[in-house]
């Protein structure tokens, strides 16, 4: 008994100090981040690195604010990644209900052409796109990213794996009971599917975030442009400020963080057994 | 069941493609239109041009007209206003606005948005040769000839780059900025040295001495002789100096010398290693801020940087330095150098071609000169006056030798305009890395360039 | 009675039709968008694989041409072969971490949603910075971190790592594994919650040890994650491209054979040479190959489910 509790008090050690020589390695990047954005452009690459400044440079996060219209970039971003999340979220969880719980016809086929596509790479069919939203004045506008980003068949495949491993006698039951396939999705699916969704929205959300070549193509006026085309600014041709790059690099991580930890708290057992019963 | 899923897939396919293809046709048949119709332009237009292009800048003078300018870096880059400013004061019925499309991906973006006929684009900015030479390529650029031959310009005034960037006997664009190469100092390691500085007039062994001298390898406090950044031009380029040579002709036997030297100083620890530039990425105008760096070859655009970062206090350990013409070959007169341009061009798809055409011809031209030099940037057509200009910036070096160090005898484009510019480039590229990184011989890598460049002439 | 059997299986015809429809009303919403914006271009863009276009001139038709043509492009054979190099190690690697942090990171342990966040870090930083404190541990320089291990603790001689022709794939799949494991991990901690408590309760019952528990319960039952996640790393191993160049762009940022992979290749034709057919060609085979790996999947998955 009590060899069996030094045990597990050796194997949390062990996992401890696994756990915290991870976090280590993964933290390291972020403090250096952080330092970096204290600092003057001149002296963030050079070796050794100092990682504590010796006069950290506060002014780079003033400066970010003043250089470029930073305020506004945030904003227009703020306002795609959210409508671009909404509308992912939706049409892909709902997709995803036929693809995992419908039989119809051409579904392996249709799933198999969503699939594929995404092995595509973008910069492949970028001109013809771009060809193609521009004859239909799409051009330089918010509305062109949020087309491009919205109807992605990686949310599809996502949330049709979570599905598949749902099982498929609550659906039967539910048919049994009366349920419409539309009601099965909104009372039984997706409070089920609630990790997945988080899943899916951290995703989404930190992809449309950090889109730069999207927008970059897309949005020429400087009122629509977004936080990272406005950190690329910061690269000229001549010289890169990389100490205000860092500096608005770590204030852009923000957010992704707020909607990380957030959602975290649904990352607990979805299926109880009660559930299962049903 | 896989092979219906194949056999199924490969029939939507077919239907989706026939659907597609078609719209493609259809979306296709606007943009070969206004491709007929700009080529059919020039055959009608010779005659009338002649007369038409003094007529419509009287008739278009009074009409309100916006040019939409592509361009890059607009919070950082000085000229641009200034440029406008000059013009709009002489032409109030022109509006003009600014695009910027970002420094790093400019040639990407430009060449999408230039893509079918769907632009409305006036004036575009022209980064560089291979952009340039891909643009010209894909034919959406207006041939100049006819309008500067019009309105005579005179291209003798551009020192002979023009001819560089001629293809096929026609110019696409004019250049209004350029950027030369000299070899920046910092004196106060020579004068802790106890070294002369460097001249005018050196030729490459003197150089390398010259860096030998200065150079401290006491590890903690080094001091470097001499820097290249990582790009090929940095060595590469110094054999077609003589003019004997140029980057595209697939012979690299010249550039043997150079690359010895360099490879010779980074052994003895005289330059930094390029191995380790490379990785860490290391900016040249950090390298050279850090103090630790005596000379530095390097384009004249590193002048504003300079003066701009002491000023605001960033850089403090290279507060005295000073410029002087690149190191030439032994019989070859002094002067000789590489530049870049920068130049303007309008689309095919311009809305506004003969007003973008006099916006460009002003840029380009005497008084765009005027205008760039008192930003402090050496404009394509360069004089004395304009030298004098520059030289009497707040924050430039003092010295005559300085002063001296941006006339010219001779200069030579980093790429001329070839057909095969950009695959040259990048046979040249990776050669260059495996030579400084120390993998292949200096006689492998030429052989390998030779061959290389040969196989992309050759197709 | 014939008439019956006509009503009837005209019932069940209708009944069929409505059932494809509901279905269809689900996949609408998304797949409308994506047909039109996405898969339309798609499709175009693989059709041009045929044909040679600038973007801007007619296009023109040419057969196989673009093909050949690539394929005696040395520089797409190394492509091509980096890149299914990079793919083989980088795929195994990475779910098998993923997967144990994972599962690490679903214990009843203390501080997990911070460990959770940490581990998710290197995906969502600034590549620039991750790439600066990889190439601070591992550089070619003999006083580096991991050089010096390797001289004093493994006595072996200091490598160049991304420096060296010999070195980079390895450096670049090091580095992949660690920039990307937390992105997959989220999606195993999403999979894991979907397995119910019950079948551990009971395999407790039956005496069962962890090991027995994770390959009896965890592995199958993560089966449709496990392969959302080998179809995904590998797509998105065919299309690495942002960390190559960042590691190993050379003289004016411009990738060497040794370490070249499709898409920067099919960057490089599309826009710096602007051979759109040559890139559309590369991409084609891309496409082929993530299909072949996809379809295989597939009908494992499908074995599975008719188990």
């Amino acid at each position: 008994m009590k060899s069996k509790k030094n045990n597990r008090i050796i194997g949390n050690i062990i996992i401890y100090a696994l756990l915290i020589l991870l976090a280590l390695m993964m933290l390291v990047p972020f403090l250096w981040m952080i330092s970096a954005s204290l600092k003057f452009n001149k002296d963030v690459f050079v070796i050794p690195f100092e990682w504590i400044p010796k006069a950290p440079r506060w002014q780079n996060y003033i400066d970010i604010w003043t250089k470029i219209p930073l305020a506004k970039f945030t904003l227009n971003t703020a306002k795609l990644t959210l409508i671009v999340t909404l509308l992912q979220l939706f049409t892909s969880s709902f997709a995803a209900y036929a693809f995992a719980k419908l039989e119809f016809k051409g579904r392996d086929l249709l799933f198999l052409a969503y699939v594929a596509t995404i092995a595509v790479p973008w910069q492949v069919y970028m001109v013809p796109q771009f060809m193609f939203m521009r004859s239909l004045g799409l051009a330089d506008t918010h509305l062109a990213i949020i087309i491009l980003q919205a109807f992605s068949a990686f949310g599809v495949f996502l949330m049709r794996q979570f599905y598949e491993g749902i099982p498929d006698s609550l659906c039967e039951a539910a048919r049994i009971d009366g349920m419409s396939e539309y009601e099965i999705y909104a009372k039984i699916m997706l409070p089920l599917s609630k990790p997945a969704l988080s899943t899916l929205i951290i995703f989404t959300f930190v992809n449309t975030w950090n889109d730069f070549l999207g927008p970059l193509i897309y949005l020429t006026t400087e009122s629509k442009k977004t936080l990272q085309i406005g950190l690329k600014m910061f690269i000229s041709q001549y010289s890169a400020e990389y100490g205000l790059i860092m500096a608005a690099s770590v204030l852009s991580l923000i957010p992704v963080f707020i909607v990380f930890i957030s959602l975290q708290k649904y990352f607990v057992a979805g299926i109880t057994t009660g559930a299962v019963k049903g | 069941m896989k092979k219906r899923i194949l056999s199924s897939l490969l029939a939507m396919t077919l239907v989706v493609a026939s659907i597609t293809g078609c719209g493609a046709a259809a979306e296709q048949a606007p943009a070969a239109e206004t491709q007929t119709e700009t080529q059919a332009q020039p055959e009608a237009a010779p005659a009338e041009t002649t007369e038409a292009a003094a007529e419509t800048t009287e008739a278009t003078s009074d009409e309100p007209v916006t040019l939409k300018w592509a361009l890059w870096d607009v919070s950082s880059t000085v000229y641009y206003q200034p440029l406008i400013d000059a013009y709009t004061a002489a032409h109030p019925n022109v509006t003009i606005e600014m695009v910027d499309l970002g420094s790093t991906d400019y040639s990407t973006v430009l060449g999408t948005q230039l893509s079918g006929a769907g632009s409305d684009f006036d004036v575009v900015t022209i980064k560089d040769v291979p952009g340039y030479v891909s643009l010209v390529n894909k034919g959406v650029l207006e041939p100049l000839n006819d309008r500067i031959a019009a309105d005579g310009v005179d291209l003798s005034l551009y020192n002979g780059v023009t001819d560089q960037v001629t293809i096929d006997g026609n110019l696409y664009e004019l250049p209004f900025r350029s950027d030369i190469w000299v070899l920046f100092y910092n004196k106060d390691i020579f004068d802790k040295a106890g070294v002369d500085y460097p001249t005018n007039d050196m030729t490459w062994e003197e150089y390398d001495k010259l860096a030998r001298s200065v150079t401290d390898t006491t590890p903690g406090a080094e001091v470097y002789g001499s820097h290249y950044h990582t790009w090929r031009s940095t060595i590469q380029l110094d054999g077609i100096l003589d003019g004997k040579h140029t980057i595209v002709d697939g012979e690299y036997d010249f550039t043997k010398p150079y690359y010895e030297m360099v490879l010779n100083q980074q052994k003895d620890g005289v330059c930094m290693d390029y191995a380790t530039l490379k990785t860490q990425g290391l900016h040249y105008s950090a390298a050279f801020a850090q103090g630790n760096v005596a000379t530095m070859n390097m384009g004249s655009w590193f002048i504003a940087t300079l003066i701009q970062k002491i000023k605001d206090g960033e850089y403090t350990d290279c507060t005295n330095w000073g410029i002087v013409k690149y190191p030439h070959a032994d019989g070859v007169e002094a002067g000789s150098t590489l530049s870049t341009i920068t130049a303007l061009a309008v689309p095919t798809s311009a809305p506004n071609k003969d007003a973008a055409w006099d916006f460009v011809k002003f840029v380009s031209g005497a008084e765009g000169a005027e205008v760039m030099a008192s930003t402090g940037n050496i404009p394509a057509m360069t004089n004395k006056t304009i030298v004098d200009i520059i030289a009497s910036m707040d924050g430039f070096p003092t010295d005559e030798a300085s002063k001296e160090a941006l006339m010219t005898s001779h200069t030579y484009l980093e790429m001329p305009a070839n057909d095969k510019s950009s695959e040259i480039e990048t046979v040249l590229n990776e050669q260059h890395d495996l030579i400084m990184n120390e993998e292949v011989s200096v006689d492998d890598g030429i052989a390998a360039m030779n061959e290389g460049v040969q196989a992309v002439l050759a197709q | 009675m014939a008439a019956e059997l006509t009503a009837m299986e005209q019932n069940m015809k209708r009944r069929q039709r409505k059932r494809n429809l509901v279905a269809y009303s689900f996949i609408a919403p998304n797949f409308i968008g994506f047909a039109v914006f996405t898969l339309g271009p798609i499709i175009l863009a693989l059709l041009m694989s045929f044909a040679e276009w600038d973007g801007s001139n007619a296009m023109k038709f040419v057969g196989l041409s673009n093909f050949t043509q690539i394929f005696a492009d040395e520089r797409f054979t190394s492509a091509l072969k980096n890149t299914i190099i990079y793919s083989i190690f980088t795929v195994p690697i990475t779910l098998v971490m993923a997967l144990a942090l994972a599962i690490l990171l679903n214990q009843k342990i203390k501080g997990k949603s911070f460990f959770r966040t940490v581990a998710f870090f290197p995906y969502v930083a600034s590549l620039v910075a991750v790439a600066a404190v990889w190439n601070m541990l591992f550089t070619p320089a003999k006083g580096g971190i991991v050089n010096q291990l390797l001289m004093n603790v493994f006595h072996a001689q200091p490598l160049k790592w991304a420096a060296s022709s010999s070195t980079v794939m390895l450096t670049i799949i090091m580095f992949s594994v660690w920039k990307n494991m937390g992105y997959y991990m989220v999606i195993y901690l999403a999979g894991l919650q979907g397995i119910s408590e019950d079948l551990y309760e009971a395999a407790s019952l039956d005496g069962a040890n962890a090991w027995q528990k994770f390959v009896n319960i965890t592995v199958p039952q993560l089966k449709p994650t496990t392969f959302f996640v080998t179809i995904m790393l590998t797509i998105n191993c065919f299309k690495v491209y942002d960390i190559v160049y960042m590691l190993a762009g050379g003289s004016n940022g411009v990738v060497n054979k040794s370490a070249i992979v499709l898409v920067y290749y099919i960057y490089e034709e599309a826009f710096r040479n602007w051979k759109l057919g040559r890139a559309s060609a590369s991409a084609l085979v891309l496409f082929a190959i993530v299909l072949v790996v996809t379809l295989i999947q597939f009908r494992g998955e499908k074995n599975y489910a008719n188990d």
